[in-house]
């Protein structure tokens, strides 16, 4: 059954307080790099939380705009690749396959989000902080790109469960790290293809937005502004 | 090739690939039996409470068959066992709603930290170097007891001294009953930003000496004075969910936030509204707005009961406080605070949230009282929309941890350590520590020295900090996944909890929970402390004051104790079906009406031209985080830094003085002076900079030790009179430019947006 995984960001709801970066970080095995090579902007956040200032004190006011993957359409890190590394999967995820990854860092470039990360060194977990780690998700080696998958690995645990059931799958009966985590319910995931899902009923908002949307990459992540 | 040829071959390459294997240690490991009965591959779930700060969430754990490297009667091996994976909040809980903040998250890391203390300790070096060998549990024991003992000829057991990080539940009943068994004081719950300031208002003001939980889901108007309740205050995540049904929860209605504070917080950052107001004026404003309702007669005067009977001039209108004298005063437009009192009384239900730096300051209780008596008179006390106060479940008062009269640890802490006067009568002979670190978290000077001098400290701690680093013995606790969980929340919810989870994997190094040494303790002293806590676990004590709940209206129906036993482990707790009946506690009445106290500061204006405000940290409270590689890579969200110290410096100011972003800056009071680099900060006043807490430990772990710097060291020991608490916010002080810094900025630009102004 063809689905196109989509998210809503309600950015009226979001206040900003990262819980979705440490979630994403607990269920994707993303290694911590340490203050050097962060200060060298090599720290690997597939979910970020931006905060745009505008205006000057005392009259300043602040965006926050959770931001990573945004699952394009037309997907300008997929051409790019020589490899196939990253390429379209039928359910309309912007994939990438470690094993073909060669590491040209062609994508990161191409890509106009800044949400793909390259593995510099070898991800390093003083032990035992080794046993932290997801078995659901593979450890990126060196040399590798990584992004957010919108949590494939429980896309496809809830995939299977509903097969072995014999029923379809619902949508609300999970969720990616970050939307579960989010204390003010400021994300939504689902499928955009159906017209029933609480994700494509609030896609219709007449506040909803897509990020860079004249760069023509047809985002799957909607955000609804913020009213104020 | 021949078979028996191959066999040869192979018999031979086998053999070297044995002999290969016996030069890496690593494959020499033992295998141990397995201590698991997870299938492989198959994730299960298990309750847990979180205690990462006091707010008391529920949490849910994932738990998985994994090999873990461990020591076992000496060996080293390998062993099949559970393992957490992942924490995320439960969905049942009452706090948190299935939802869970990063510190809360990060808190898999205290377990699987490489620095954890993994068996007993005796201290072998000199006090403070660090030199510990291993002892067993019955010799650490016995070493703690013949202390304890030793010690009751001392005066009454005067001379104990425990020392905690914030607790409620049985595990606070525990240390407190411990303590008044053996006679000596109560123990002391510290960390460094304390909330009995607001629970000594809300007792005075609605006879209730509590945090106050606010049902923001039903709020269409909220003032905040300074509480960064989105990030750290009171209880973030119960506020974070209820704040995202207050905007877009409702079809038609958005609720608005108004935030009054100097410096732009990561709450503040959210509000529609955002008002510079200088610090320690926020009392004199809620009176403004108090006095334009009442000369408007938009509400009688009466309708604030006793909140406002505690404020003088209150029944006759408040005349010193016109919108007018009140602009002279601070600076707000006096057409802003009318503007501001009219929508407060035009959109009901609206309410008034103090917290954080305005409660940290010389007059932090005036404020309190003026922002409560605000509250009374627009009526949302115990009301829907408004703050209300979490109810403990029946019989267990003790267990949510409230005085009558609260007191600020602070005080207390500093008047046992003779760090105020008078000296205490006798000092300190032996000093228990359960996860509090006040040489790094006390900011007075002497702590180091006053805590050296105690005869004999042991620590239950999890780690090696600034303090525990002098303990002569070091019993590690289990982390709170390997134990018996429970908590009675203070606040964030509109019913009764009491949380409750057995451990969610077995201890991973040779570790024993507090409760149950404490406990064994007891046994072995005998006598009256015996009798006091007859319990030979903590599981056992849990059992037996949970069971009386069996009968209550809640969230289990059982027939019998076993039964409601196991539903409530696996539940995660109890929660009562009934939400909180308003007003069942008259006010305190006959406290003395009180005058517009104004805010003072140490240090002049003249050689200090700046506020200080040490805030509390996104990503690691006091600091007690700051050993969590997670939270040290999540870039603080408002600047973006990771792994590091700032100082917060308004633009005009940083251009005026020739700072730029990344320099290296002193900031000096009269007490001292630390150094960060600068961080050009628009949301704060010119006239204010702002540090975050949590860096600059000395000693905390491979991750902490010696990144940024400790802005409590700086602070005035300036003090609120009537409760001794710390005006933390009150310090004055002066910067300077000393060179290149650097700063590790995630910088989040998108390139397209080259409006962003910071260097990377």
């Amino acid at each position: 059954m063809a689905r196109q995984w989509g998210m809503v960001v309600d950015l009226d709801r979001c206040t900003g307080c990262e819980a979705c970066v440490v979630a994403c970080h607990a269920e994707n095995n993303i290694a911590t790099v340490g203050e050097d090579q962060a200060a060298r902007g090599r720290a690997m956040h597939w979910m970020r939380v931006e905060r745009y200032w505008e205006g000057n004190f005392p009259n300043v006011r602040v965006t926050y705009r959770p931001v990573f993957c945004q699952q394009c359409g037309d997907a300008p890190c997929e051409s790019v690749c020589p490899t196939y590394a990253s390429y379209h999967n039928p359910e309309g995820l912007n994939a990438q396959i470690y094993n073909r990854c060669i590491g040209t860092r062609y994508c990161g470039n191409a890509c106009p989000y800044n949400v793909r990360f390259f593995n510099f060194y070898n991800p390093v977990w003083d032990k035992p902080l080794n046993l932290q780690l997801n078995p659901d998700v593979s450890v990126r080696s060196v040399g590798i790109m990584e992004k957010c998958t919108f949590c494939i690995q429980r896309i496809k645990v809830a995939e299977f469960r509903a097969q072995a059931e014999k029923r379809p799958l619902k949508d609300e009966e999970f969720n990616p790290a970050c939307v579960q985590s989010c204390p003010p319910k400021a994300m939504v995931f689902g499928d955009l293809d159906d017209p029933t899902s609480e994700v494509s009923r609030l896609a219709q908002s007449n506040r909803s937005t897509r990020l860079l949307e004249e760069v023509g990459t047809l985002p799957n992540v909607i955000y609804l502004r913020s009213v104020s | 090739m021949e078979r028996r040829d191959f066999l040869k071959i192979s018999a031979v390459s086998g053999a070297t690939a044995a002999l290969d294997a016996c030069g890496k240690p690593e494959r020499q490991l033992v295998r141990f039996i397995p201590e698991t009965d997870l299938i492989p591959g198959i994730a299960v779930w298990r309750p847990s409470v979180c205690v990462m700060c006091p707010a008391g969430c529920g949490t849910t754990v994932r738990v998985m068959e994994g090999e873990a490297e461990v020591t076992r009667h000496g060996q080293l091996g390998l062993i099949k066992m559970g393992l957490a994976k992942k924490i995320e909040g439960n969905p049942d809980h009452p706090v948190n709603h299935g939802k869970l903040c990063p510190r809360g998250q990060s808190s898999l890391q205290v377990t699987y930290h490489p620095d954890r203390i993994r068996h007993p300790l005796k201290r072998v070096g000199a006090r403070g170097a660090g030199e510990f060998q291993e002892v067993s549990w019955e010799a650490g024991i016995q070493e703690l007891v013949t202390r304890l003992s030793a010690m009751d000829s001392a005066p009454a057991g005067q001379g104990l001294l425990i020392v905690a990080r914030p607790v409620r539940g049985q595990r606070r009943v525990l240390l407190e009953n411990f303590a008044k068994a053996l006679g000596a004081p109560p123990p002391i719950f510290y960390q460094f930003y304390e909330d009995a300031l607001l629970r000594r208002a809300n007792a005075l003001s609605f006879g209730h000496a509590q945090l106050p939980t606010f049902d923001l889901a039903h709020s269409n108007y909220v003032l905040c004075f300074g509480a960064d309740f989105l990030g750290t205050w009171n209880s973030p995540v119960a506020q974070n969910v209820a704040y995202g049904e207050m905007r877009q929860g409702r079809p038609n209605v958005r609720g608005r936030l108004v935030q009054i504070e100097p410096r732009m917080s990561a709450t503040g950052a959210n509000a529609d509204q955002w008002i510079a107001a200088p610090p320690g004026s926020e009392g004199l404003i809620a009176l403004a707005l108090a006095q334009v309702m009442l000369a408007e007669n938009l509400r009688p005067a009466s309708a604030a009961g006793q909140a406002g009977a505690l404020i003088e001039g209150w029944a006759t209108g408040l005349k010193d406080a016109t919108p007018e004298k009140v602009e002279r005063k601070t600076g707000v437009p006096a057409a802003t605070l009318r503007r501001l009192a009219r929508e407060l009384a035009a959109n009901p239900p609206a309410v008034v949230i103090i917290g954080d730096a305005p409660l940290a300051q010389s007059n932090g209780l005036f404020n309190a009282l003026a922002v409560n008596a605000l509250n009374a008179l627009l009526g949302s006390v115990e009301q829907p929309g408004g703050l209300t106060f979490t109810p403990a479940p029946p019989g267990m008062a003790a267990a949510q941890g409230l005085p009558a009269q609260p007191t600020s640890a602070y005080a207390s802490l500093r008047a046992r350590l003779g760090l105020s006067k008078p000296a205490p009568p006798s000092p300190p002979q032996l000093l228990l520590l359960d996860g509090a670190n006040p040489v790094y978290a006390l900011p007075d000077a002497g702590v180091k020295e006053a805590i050296a001098k105690i005869p004999f400290i042991a620590s239950f701690g999890n780690f090696v900090d600034e303090t525990s680093v002098f303990a002569d013995l070091i019993l590690p606790d289990h982390t709170p996944l390997e134990s018996w969980m429970d908590d009675v929340p203070e606040s964030g919810s509109l019913e009764a909890v009491a949380s409750l989870a057995p451990p969610t994997m077995k201890p991973l190094h040779h570790t024993r929970a507090m409760p149950d040494v404490l406990l064994e303790a007891a046994q072995k002293l005998g006598g009256s402390v015996s009798k006091s806590l007859p319990w030979t676990s903590y599981e056992e004590m849990l059992r037996s004051t949970y069971a009386p709940l069996q009968k209550e209206k809640g969230s289990i129906q059982a027939s019998s104790t076993e039964e409601f036993w196991s539903a409530a482990r696996k539940q995660g707790g109890w929660w009562s079906s009934e939400v909180v009946a308003p007003g069942q506690r008259p006010p305190t009445v006959g406290a003395a009406a009180r005058a517009v106290q104004e805010a003072q500061f140490a240090g002049s204006a003249e050689e200090f031209p700046f506020f200080f405000l040490p805030y509390e940290s996104q990503q690691f409270l006091d600091g007690a985080l700051a050993n969590l590689p997670w939270l040290q890579e999540m870039p603080e969200v408002l600047s973006t830094v990771m792994w590091g110290s700032w100082v917060e410096i308004n633009p005009a100011t940083a251009s005026r003085l020739g700072i730029e972003q990344g320099d290296l800056v002193e900031v000096s009071s009269a007490r001292g002076s630390v150094r960060a680099p600068a961080l050009i900060f628009p949301g704060i006043a010119p006239d204010m900079v702002a540090m975050p807490a949590g860096q600059g430990h000395e000693q905390y772990t491979r991750y902490a030790t010696g990144r940024g710097a400790n802005p409590f060291k700086i602070l005035a020991s300036v003090v609120e009179p009537e409760t001794g608490s710390l005006a933390w916010a009150a310090t004055r002080v002066r910067i300077a430019r000393v060179g290149k810094g650097k700063l590790a900025l995630f910088g989040g630009s998108l390139r397209e947006w080259p409006r962003e102004f910071e260097k990377r």
